[in-house]
């Protein structure tokens, strides 16, 4: 059943949503990971505004008065018969994230391409366990060094602070 | 009895600092204003602009979703407006049966786009919304806005 290139099980990382960090002045959220088996290791991945308080709200186990996209997925699934099994953060390219929700129905399992944040946001809902491969996290100091200097350069070191008249 | 409408555009809505999605039936004879907030208008007029984001957005994943299982979206309708919140429903075809899914009309809506499916607006709703909403909606208008609902 398996495909040749899905990460194997034992390459599988189990994390569990923190937080959701707010940065200041920017439309963006921090989602940080942190590992399910209490190992000190914290896995940071910027999102949106919208899809940061999308994670939030299944994390606060906000219960809102109409259901939120996310709650629309999970309701196609349950009507379906869909199982929501997991969401593997799978692949990084360029400082971006790749997620795949795995899911199945009758037996026949498939995989989704995901952003992060929609696969998160859905894990929670569903909820199922969220995995990062071995892969991504060998890769990803890297990454995330990338990524805030990406941010601290375009924010602070690229505004001059004063400007001479 | 349903009306099939059509998504004539966005406009944004300053006094509620919403976005406002136009629905309009096919005689120009009913117009249908749904305010949305602004993530889920960006997820609407992405779809109206043709536009592909390099990673699929919350309704792209949503319509991977179906399509992983072959379940098809056969129309969306705005079914209720009650206290000034519309309802919609998701009619989905799967293995030969009809499901009916309860959603927000933005994410129908965004939806119904992506899978080239109809939108239809319960009648009822049309004349509720005549006396209930349009008298606030035509107190946000301003004259420049006019110009932006035919395209």
């Amino acid at each position: 059943m398996s495909i040749a290139d899905l990460p194997k099980e034992q390459d599988l990382v189990e994390y569990k949503v923190d937080r959701i960090l707010e940065e200041a002045n920017t439309d963006t959220r921090i989602v940080v990971l942190a590992r399910q088996d209490s190992a000190l290791d914290t896995f940071p991945i910027w999102v949106g505004a919208a899809e940061g308080n999308a994670i939030k709200l299944a994390l606060d186990t906000m219960i809102t008065p109409r259901p939120m996209s996310h709650d629309l997925v999970k309701s196609f699934a349950e009507h379906l018969n869909i199982t929501i099994q997991r969401v593997v953060i799978a692949d990084v390219k360029s400082s971006t994230y790749y997620a795949m929700v795995h899911v199945s129905n009758k037996g026949l399992e498939r995989t989704i391409d995901a952003r992060p944040s929609d696969a998160i946001s859905l894990a929670l809902r569903a909820p199922c366990p969220i995995y990062i491969t071995q892969d991504v996290l060998k890769r990803r100091s890297t990454t995330n060094l990338d990524a805030w200097l990406a941010k601290l350069d375009s924010k602070n070191i690229g505004t001059p602070e004063v400007q001479e008249t | 009895m349903i009306t099939q409408m059509h998504v004539k555009g966005l406009m944004f809505d300053p006094y509620n600092n919403a976005y406002i999605v136009v629905l309009r039936d096919e005689e120009h004879a009913d117009m249908l204003p749904i305010w949305v907030g602004k993530s889920e208008a960006g997820a609407i007029s992405m779809s109206l602009e043709n536009v592909t984001p390099p990673r699929p957005m919350t309704h792209d994943f949503m319509k991977s979703f179906l399509d992983a299982y072959n379940a098809k979206v056969i129309s969306v309708v705005i079914t209720d407006l009650s206290e000034h919140t519309f309802f919609a429903k998701v009619h989905l075809m799967y293995e030969d049966s009809e499901y009916t899914v309860d959603a927000r009309p933005s994410d129908a809506i965004a939806l119904a786009l992506r899978s080239n499916a109809p939108v239809f607006a319960n009648n009822s709703v049309l004349t509720k919304q005549s006396s209930e909403e349009l008298e606030q909606w035509l107190e946000n208008l301003k004259p420049e806005d006019f110009g932006k609902l035919d395209s």
